[in-house]
C-alpha cells in the first residue's frame, strides 16, 4: 500500500485508491449548491424544485445558503396542521376534535374558551389564544404568511429570516428567527413583544427592528412605532407613543424632552430609530443624546447621521450591542466580496 | 474518533473571534473552509439524501452557539462534534425508511459501484469511516483532515492506513461474493 499517496496525494498513485476517489468523488460536497454568488438575491435565486435542497441554492446570503434551503424545501403544499389545545377551535366552519388542516385562504378561529396551535410548515409554530381570528394567506416555499385579524398569536420560528410573516391591519411582522407574541385589538392596532431573536415590523417602507426583550406598537395608518425595551420607564414609553402616533407639535416637543431626559444606554434602541423618523431639528438633539449613551464608531459623523447616511446609521447600530444585527443585514445585502 | 488537542490553522482564531462578534462575513468564510468536513462527517453515517439538509442544521447550530466557544483554535473540533451529534440525533429520531434502496441504481453501473463503495466505507468503525470519507469522497489530504477536525496528524494517518486496509478487505470480500 502506498501510504504517501493515501496521506497527501504525493508519491506513486495507488490504483485502487485512485479508483475509489473517482467513484466516490461524485458524492463530494457541491459548493455550487450551498455557497453564494454575491449580488444575487434570495428570491431571484429560486429554482424549480429538483430535489430537497435546490430551492434557494444560490441565494445571496449565508443565511439562505446554510439554513434556508433546508427549511423551505420541506414545506408541503397540503396546508398547515392545526392542533386543538383547549376548547373548540375551528378551521373554517368545522370544529377541531384533535387536529385539522388549514388551507390557503382558510381561517382558524378561537372563541373565548379555545386555544389552538398552527404548525407553520416545518419552520415553526404559532399558538393562538382565545378570541383570535387568523387566516393563512400564503404557504409558499419562501413565504409563509398569516393574517392576524384580531386576538393574540405566539410564534416560535426556527427558520432563517424572512420566511415567516404575519400581517396585521396596521403593519407586517417579519420574522428574523425568533419567538414573539403579537396582539391585535378591535381597532386593528397591534402590539409586538419579542421573547427571543429578532422581529422586523414593516409598513409601507417604515421599519422597526425589535430585539428580544423589546416591544413595538403599530397604529393605522402610521405603521410601526418606535421599539422600546420592556423595562423602559412608563413615562418614556408614553412619550414614545405620543411621538409615534400624535400630531400635536407641543405634545411631540414635550415628549421628545422626556425621551431625551429619561433614555438609558439600553434605550439607544429607541433613539436610534428616532434618528430616521424625526425632523432635522430634532435629529440633531437625538444624535447628541445617543452619542452620549453610545458613542458613534470612528467615521460616523454628526453630519452624516443628520442627513440620513444609511451606512453610518448601520455602523452606529452595530455599536449598540444588540447582538446579531449582521444576520439581518447580511440577509438584505449582497454577499461579501471574495 | 476522539478529539485530540486542536490545531491552530493560520488566521482561524481571528476569524472565529470576528464571527463571534457578529461578523457574518467571517462566519461565511468559516463555512467555506469547513463545508467539506461537515459534509464528509455526515455522509459517513447518514443517508445521502439527508446530508445536505443536516449540514444546514449543523451550521445553523454553530452560528447560534458560536458565543459559547471559548477557544477559537478548537473551532474545527467543536464543529465536528456538532456534526457528529447531529448525525447521532438523526439516527435516534428518524424512522427507518427504504431510501437506501432508492439510491441503488441498476447493477453493474458506475453509480451502483459507487454506492457499493460508499456502503463499504460506511460499514467501517466510525474513526475509519469518517477519515476515509473525508479523504476519498471529499478529496481532503491527511494534513487537511487533521487541521480541520482537530485530530493529530498521527491519528489521521493511522486511521487512514487501518481504514484503507479494512476497506480493501471488505471490497475484496464483496467482489468474491
Amino acid at each position: 500500500m502506498n501510504d504517501d499517496y493515501l496521506w497527501d496525494g504525493s508519491g506513486k498513485p495507488d490504483p485502487e485508491i485512485r479508483r475509489l476517489e473517482s467513484l466516490l468523488g461524485r458524492f463530494r460536497h457541491d459548493p455550487v449548491r450551498t455557497s453564494l454568488d454575491a449580488g444575487q438575491t434570495a428570491r431571484a435565486a429560486r429554482r424549480p424544485a429538483g430535489g430537497r435542497w435546490v430551492l434557494l441554492a444560490t441565494a445571496a446570503t449565508l443565511v439562505i445558503a446554510v439554513v434556508g434551503a433546508y427549511l423551505v424545501s420541506r414545506v408541503g403544499d397540503q396546508g398547515w396542521e392545526v392542533v386543538r389545545l383547549e376548547g373548540a377551535p375551528r378551521v373554517g366552519s368545522a370544529a377541531i376534535a384533535r387536529t385539522g388542516r388549514l388551507s390557503v385562504g382558510g381561517w382558524v378561529v378561537t372563541d373565548e374558551g379555545s386555544r389552538a396551535e398552527i404548525r407553520i410548515g416545518t419552520i415553526g409554530e404559532a399558538r393562538i389564544d382565545p378570541g383570535t381570528r387568523v387566516r393563512l394567506v400564503r404557504a409558499d416555499l419562501t413565504d409563509h404568511r398569516l393574517l392576524l385579524e384580531r386576538g393574540t398569536l405566539h410564534a416560535r420560528i426556527w427558520a432563517p429570516p424572512r420566511l415567516f410573516f404575519v400581517e396585521t391591519p396596521s403593519a407586517t411582522v417579519v420574522d428574523l428567527g425568533c419567538t414573539y407574541t403579537l396582539s391585535v385589538d378591535a381597532a386593528g392596532e397591534s402590539l409586538l413583544s419579542v421573547t427571543s431573536g429578532w422581529v422586523a415590523f414593516e409598513f409601507e417602507g417604515r421599519e422597526s427592528f425589535v430585539p428580544a426583550g423589546a416591544l413595538c406598537a403599530t397604529r393605522k395608518p402610521r405603521g410601526p412605532g418606535t421599539p422600546y425595551f420592556e423595562d423602559a420607564t412608563p413615562s418614556l414609553r408614553d412619550a414614545l407613543r405620543r411621538l409615534d402616533f400624535e400630531d400635536d407639535p407641543d405634545s411631540r416637543a414635550s415628549s421628545l424632552e422626556v425621551v431625551l431626559r429619561e433614555a438609558r444606554p439600553e434605550d439607544a434602541l429607541s433613539l436610534w430609530h428616532l434618528l430616521s423618523r424625526m425632523g432635522a431639528a430634532e435629529r440633531g438633539r437625538i444624535h447628541d443624546r445617543l452619542a452620549v449613551l453610545v458613542p458613534p464608531p470612528v467615521g460616523v459623523t454628526r453630519d452624516g447621521v443628520l442627513r440620513g447616511d444609511r451606512e453610518m446609521l448601520d455602523r452606529w447600530w452595530d455599536a449598540l450591542g444588540l447582538g446579531v444585527s449582521s444576520w439581518w443585514r447580511l440577509w438584505k445585502s449582497p454577499g461579501p466580496p471574495g | 474518533m476522539t478529539d485530540d488537542p486542536p490545531q491552530d490553522p493560520p488566521g482561524e482564531i481571528a476569524l472565529v473571534e470576528a464571527a463571534q462578534s457578529g461578523d457574518a462575513h467571517a462566519f461565511r468564510r468559516l463555512y467555506d473552509r469547513y463545508a467539506r468536513m461537515v459534509h464528509g462527517l455526515l455522509l459517513a453515517s447518514v443517508p445521502r439524501a439527508e446530508v445536505d439538509d443536516l449540514m444546514q442544521d449543523v451550521f445553523l447550530q454553530a452560528y447560534r452557539s458560536l458565543g459559547s466557544l471559548r477557544d477559537g483554535s478548537a473551532f474545527g473540533a467543536w464543529l465536528a462534534r456538532i456534526a457528529r451529534n447531529r448525525a447521532h440525533d438523526y439516527h435516534r429520531t428518524s424512522v427507518p425508511t427504504e431510501e437506501l434502496k432508492e439510491d441503488v441504481p441498476a447493477p453493474l453501473s458506475q453509480e451502483a459501484e459507487a454506492m457499493a463503495a460508499l456502503r463499504a466505507v460506511r460499514s467501517l468503525p466510525p474513526a475509519y469511516r469518517e477519515t476515509l470519507t473525508l479523504r476519498l469522497v471529499e478529496g481532503m489530504t491527511g494534513p487537511e483532515i487533521a487541521e480541520r477536525t482537530g485530530l493529530t496528524p498521527d491519528s489521521v494517518r493511522v486511521n487512514l492506513h487501518r481504514g484503507m486496509k479494512l476497506l480493501r478487505e471488505k471490497l475484496k470480500g464483496e467482489g468474491r461474493s
